[in-house]
């Protein structure tokens, strides 16, 4: 059963297209990585499947509801996490979480359940602006998982973080995933959709110019390749989808001149510049 | 509309915005000053060494009135001669002189002519506080219409004028403090807790919520509406002496701050940044409570422009429940001004979904 279902999807801003027809559809329970430069159309895709921005052409339903027609139904039951940390920073975490549960009809005694989950309860009383940006990005998880939505929509949630602080919210994202909650994820950092998503869609220029599991994209648009130390001290490169690599790698075995072997697969990155034509940093 | 929503967000931002410096001190401002205008013009029971120089061969019950209010000293003259030399001999606040048939004439439905002499050589508070003890004490002769007309002189001109004795204080500075305290609350506050919402993104996390736009809206209203009408009490329990009708004055006050807070919105779904509601919310302030000075000898274009604001039918209308007029002409000013509040959020409605798209 598919969580989300878009179909030709298309957003314009004044005659620019932002999105591009796009089509993708995520299974209940995936995590589903959505990659791209900045301006590639991933915040205006989110903007469109949570119900905060109309298509300009194409359908969309996410957990079951027409994203055009049925948003008021669609809001309860997504959570959104802004690529901004759009916290009220002169209220505490809880004042922010009460007023976020007043909003969804949520019950008051979920807040303590949300904040040991993203690990601020003994900061539940602290004003917002004496947090770090990790501090505020957990508060922002916690504000989307308070009403227990069933897919929630992740935009950059780790950008600026220090590492530490990444790694922490990436296992929040896969204990969510655990729970069956249907992840949408954006992010700048291709190890990172590697590490989480099953699939993961390449937006560039609005359009989806790839789509397929980390792996699947790899072994696709990716070199394998292996590299062998001789006894000699000279290494060697060979590149496995080269039809003459199983032969050399054979004389080098059985020459018995071989010191060390490591097989190399390409990176996310690559394949996405491979497709893309520049990097994500760039 | 979902009435737990706008509650939820009204909630919000009446504790969010007096935890916002700025915003407090616009909250505050003119509750500060109304409370000063209590200070400058004081009920009668608190008033102070209030020197009057009569002249009042009949005994007349107002009189008697006057030398019942505690501190107030009144020097008798034997003639209506002597009444201003005595006024500015002694330095009084002023004079009176009161024909010798006063009461039978109050009695019999007439209106005496009461010549009340100003010290203008006191300052506007010191006159305000004595034009503002012979109106009362005259009006408490009997019920309305006034059973006598004063004549106020000034004593270093020679003519009477009905602007003798300057300007009625706190009839001029009450529709001015209301109209302020609405403004600061309307037209400054509430486009800030709009503006603020976007600026910093939270509009975004209202907008993915079950919060409808409208709904928006109607909590930022709400928001302005429960401080205007808590400073507005506050400012019209400590003036209570003046208010002559207080259903149709109620109802005029709750009309004119649902105008400035509509206009507030409207401001606040235009501008995009803080700065820009600072700067132009200022300006739009001052045009907003122009109305309310009192153009005096002022040239007719100027009235004519003044109808161009809708505050000026707030204004008017406020003057006249105030006085407890019941004309039709007031009732024509609250329709313009429900008129106006209809327009506004429909405007304030389409540029947010404009905005939004």
């Amino acid at each position: 059963m598919n969580s989300i279902e878009v179909d030709g999807l298309s957003r314009t801003f004044s005659g620019l297209q932002a999105v591009d027809r796009i089509s993708f559809t995520v299974a209940a329970g995936e995590v589903f990585g959505f990659l791209g430069h900045n301006g590639a159309g991933k915040t205006t895709t989110i903007r469109m499947l949570s119900g905060q921005l109309r298509p300009t052409a194409g359908t969309a339903r996410v957990a079951g509801c027409d994203v055009t027609i049925e948003q008021e139904r669609l809001r309860p039951l997504v959570g959104v996490v802004s690529e901004h940390q759009n916290l009220y920073e002169r209220m505490s975490a809880r004042e922010n979480l009460a007023f976020a549960a007043r909003l969804y009809g949520a019950p008051l005694a979920r807040i303590d359940e949300v904040l040991q989950q993203v690990d601020l309860l003994d900061r539940a009383k602290d004003n917002v602006q004496h947090y770090s940006n990790g501090m505020k990005q957990r508060l922002l998880i916690a504000r989307a998982l308070l009403h227990r939505p069933q897919i929630i929509f992740l935009d950059e949630p780790t950008r600026g973080l220090d590492p530490v602080v990444g790694r922490e919210i990436r296992r929040l994202v896969t204990e969510l995933a655990t729970q069956g909650v249907t992840i949408f994820l954006t992010t700048h950092y291709m190890e990172e959709a590697d590490e989480l998503c099953r699939r993961v869609a390449f937006l560039s220029e609005g359009r989806i110019v790839a789509l397929d599991t980390p792996e699947n994209l790899k072994l696709a648009h990716g070199q394998r390749s292996v590299n062998a130390t001789l006894d000699t001290g000279q290494t060697l490169t060979i590149a496995l989808d080269d039809e003459a690599a199983g032969k050399q790698l054979e004389e080098l075995v059985s020459g018995g001149r071989l010191r060390t072997l490591h097989s190399t697969e390409a990176t996310l990155e690559e394949v996405f510049i491979q497709i893309a034509g520049r990097g994500l940093s760039e | 509309m979902s009435w737990r929503v706008v509650a939820a967000i009204a909630q919000k931002d009446l504790i969010d915005a007096i935890r916002n410096r700025y915003l407090l001190v616009a909250l505050l401002t003119p509750l500060s000053v109304a409370l000063l205008l209590r200070v400058m013009v004081p009920g009668i029971e608190e008033l102070k060494n209030l020197t009057v120089v009569v002249h009042d061969p009949g005994r007349s019950t107002l009189v008697a009135q006057l030398r019942a209010i505690p501190r107030m000293k009144l020097v008798e003259t034997d003639s209506e001669a002597n009444t201003k030399a005595e006024v500015e001999k002694t330095d009084a606040n002023g004079g009176l002189v009161v024909p010798p048939n006063f009461d039978a004439d109050v009695a019999a439905g007439k209106q005496p002519k009461l010549t009340v002499y100003l010290n203008n050589n006191k300052n506007a508070v010191e006159q305000a506080r004595f034009r503002v003890v012979m109106e009362r004490q005259v009006a408490a002769l009997v019920e309305r219409p006034p059973p006598a007309e004063l004549n106020w002189i000034n004593v270093s001109e020679e003519t009477g004028s009905s602007t003798a004795g300057g300007i009625n204080i706190s009839e001029m500075m009450l529709p001015l403090l209301v109209l302020l305290t609405f403004g600061m609350t309307g037209a400054l506050v509430v486009p800030l807790l709009l503006v603020e919402e976007k600026e910093k993104r939270t509009m975004d996390f209202l907008l993915t919520s079950p919060a409808r736009l409208t709904e928006v809206i109607a909590g930022k209203a709400l928001t302005g509406v429960v401080y205007s009408v808590l400073i507005g009490s506050v400012l019209l329990a400590v003036n209570r002496q003046l208010v002559g009708n207080w259903p149709l004055t109620s109802l005029t006050i709750l009309l004119g701050l649902l105008l400035i807070v509509a206009i507030g919105l409207l401001m606040g779904s235009l501008f995009r940044t803080t700065m820009q509601v600072n700067t132009w919310a200022s300006l739009a302030l001052l045009v907003l409570i122009t109305p309310s000075f009192p153009f005096l000898g002022s040239p007719k274009v100027l009235d004519v422009a003044m109808r161009f604001i809708p505050t000026y039918y707030f204004v008017e209308a406020l003057k006249m429940s105030l006085a407890g007029t019941n004309a039709p002409r007031l009732w024509g000013y609250l329709a313009v001004i429900l008129g106006c509040i209809v327009a506004t959020f429909v405007a304030v409605t389409w540029a947010m979904r404009r905005e939004q798209n």
